[in-house]
């Protein structure tokens, strides 16, 4: 380690540890059309599906916010309440929109599942506001608090790991 | 007392994990698993999971019907084991006690998710440097001491036993399972046996849905005893290397009906003791001499314990062979004389590895018809490249001499 500060060294590891983990290996993502709708506005949801040929994918809206309707086959789709569970059958993208409340913040938070390779995991959270304003509102969605926290930390703890690097890399 | 209780008990409580003769799913159980009756499944399976609904579809459930749907074309595979018995498969292998340590190493040189194993028999269980992922399984003991409790504990839905050795042991075990368990598949393989190899291994492919890697194995395995029987084919009878077999035990060689006879006989080799019933006769030391082999093979293994995976001691194998020439009058035998005595373990000559062993053996029998055979790197591709374990044949194991 000629010429690398131990503290340096220190900061890629927490990067090898804490990037890939944050960023890789998702066989479902999110996008949303727009996360801060207007009161009522109809807004779209994105799901990019990456290697699953037969499973599924559970989504669950923020309280307030309403299914609105999906080009996905309706033999493959159930909305209940706040989930809209949909069969993933060798799909690669399902696209959904949602009603956006008058007023209201929340995580759109998903789950899937690969039943042929028998693996699962969750969606990564996706927050949206009305008009960009943050209510005490919470998601009707429930997960376990480290599954949402898990992401977050590795992004606090990757950038912090550049910060220090960078840091390190000055002294 | 209390045993017989508790196995009573187990007997009547026991449901094997899969035990159902119907496919998941399959709503109007016409024996199909139509495309919509697989989506109307698996939103069953979501909502009852995910979405606070009901629904009696479980994660195993719904993980079958989509193996079924996507494999088997939504509909029960039917399959011919090596008793000639069909025997019909509604969902996948989840649960799989494996009575046979050859079945299970063709399972993992298939590429058989080996965490589906729940249970394996107490010789397999034992090999801790050839079978490492058995170590933390269930032991069910053996064909001829069965631990029945054990193996219904372990709630399979696939139980594998032999096919046509120690058939009245594993035919009691099959009929007790089938009693306790309704819709439980025993399935029934050698695996061990060169005439039916291949096409047990073809089978076995295509109960685990792994027709190419099956092919692939199967490819692999002909070519090497392809090769041996292209090798030997044509020599006249009288021309063929005599050869002197030793069980384990000394002056005990192997008769016609002896598994071992079969695979010298494969790789050319005349065994001047093939006669009688006895699979394993004793022999008069003088007749081995009077009928002056020119090559002499000696088994290693379970009698003779020296070598083999689970260990590397080349100086063990050494020293059986030193004791063989050394025997009174074996300096006139043409074997000695020609420095053509060799060790070989019944690791590699007994069960599924027969091929490697069959592979060493025409190579001493005719060692310029097979100068391009390596048995060597055959055996470490079949380790490497099928079996998946990291043994290294160079530092590893001990498997001939010389």
């Amino acid at each position: 380690m000629i010429g690398l500060p131990a503290n340096r060294l220190f900061c890629l590891i927490l990067l090898f540890l804490f990037v890939p983990a944050a960023v890789c290996g998702a066989p479902v993502t999110r996008t949303l059309s727009t996360a801060e709708p207007g009161a009522g506005e109809v807004f779209t949801v994105s799901l990019s599906i990456d290697g699953i040929d037969l499973g599924g994918v559970v989504e669950t809206l923020p309280t307030g916010y309403a299914f609105a309707g999906t080009e996905h086959p309706d033999d493959r789709v159930l909305v209940r309440g706040q989930h809209i569970g949909f069969a993933v059958m060798n799909d690669t993208a399902i696209t959904y929109s949602v009603t956006a409340p008058a007023s209201g913040s929340g995580d759109i938070t998903g789950t899937w599942e690969d039943f042929l390779d028998e693996t699962d995991g969750e969606v990564a959270a996706s927050h949206v506001a009305v008009d960009g304003i943050e209510t005490a509102a919470e998601s009707a969605g429930e997960k376990p608090a480290a599954q949402e926290a898990a992401p977050r930390f590795a992004v606090v703890a990757a950038a912090a790991a550049l910060l220090l690097a960078g840091w390190g890399g000055r002294r | 007392m209390n045993r017989w209780y508790l196995l009573g008990l187990l007997l009547l409580l026991a449901v094997p994990a899969s035990a159902a003769e119907d496919i998941p799913g399959d709503a109007d159980a016409d024996g199909t698993l139509a495309r919509a009756e697989y989506a109307s499944a698996a939103l069953a399976y979501l909502d009852a999971a995910y979405m606070d609904g009901a629904g009696d579809l479980d994660r195993d459930d719904i993980r079958d019907a989509a193996w079924v749907y996507a494999r088997w074309d939504g509909k029960p595979r039917e399959v011919t084991d090596s008793t000639g018995r069909t025997v019909t498969l509604y969902r996948p292998l989840r649960r799989v006690v494996t009575f046979s340590g050859e079945s299970l190493e063709t399972l993992r040189s298939l590429g058989f998710d080996m965490d589906k194993v729940v249970a394996v028999d107490k010789y397999s269980h034992e090999k801790e440097t050839f079978f490492p992922e058995c170590r933390d399984k269930a032991n069910v003991g053996s064909i001829w001491s069965p631990d029945m409790e054990k193996v219904l504990s372990v709630r399979p839905d696939t139980v594998i036993l032999y096919a046509t050795i120690s058939t009245a042991a594993c035919d009691n075990i099959q009929k007790r399972l089938e009693a306790s368990s309704p819709g439980i598949r025993v399935l029934r393989f050698d695996c061990f046996k060169p005439a039916t190899y291949a096409g047990e291994i073809r089978t076995i492919a295509s109960i685990v849905d792994e027709p190419e890697r099956g092919e692939e194995f199967a490819s692999f395995y002909g070519s090497t005893m392809d090769q041996i029987q292209d090798g030997t084919a044509g020599i006249p009878d009288g021309e063929k290397t005599r050869v002197y077999f030793e069980y384990w035990f000394d002056y005990t060689t192997v008769a016609a009906s002896a598994g071992y006879n079969e695979k010298t006989e494969l790789a050319g080799g005349k065994n001047p003791f093939a006669t009688g019933t006895t699979e394993y006769p004793a022999v008069d030391p003088e007749a081995i001499i009077v009928a002056d082999p020119q090559v002499v093979v000696k088994l290693a293994g379970q009698g003779l314990a020296a070598g083999g995976y689970a260990g590397h001691d080349p100086e063990a194998l050494a020293a059986i062979r030193s004791a063989l020439v050394e025997r009174p009058g074996w300096s006139r035998i043409s074997a000695v004389e020609d420095g053509r005595v060799h060790v070989i373990h019944s690791d590699i000559l007994g069960g599924a590895q027969h091929f490697i062993g069959t592979a060493y053996l025409a190579k001493w029998f005719y060692p310029d018809r097979f100068s391009d055979l390596d048995p060597h790197a055959v055996h470490q591709r079949y380790l490497t490249g099928f079996q998946g374990i990291d043994f290294d044949l160079a530092s590893q194991g001990t498997f001939v001499y010389p």
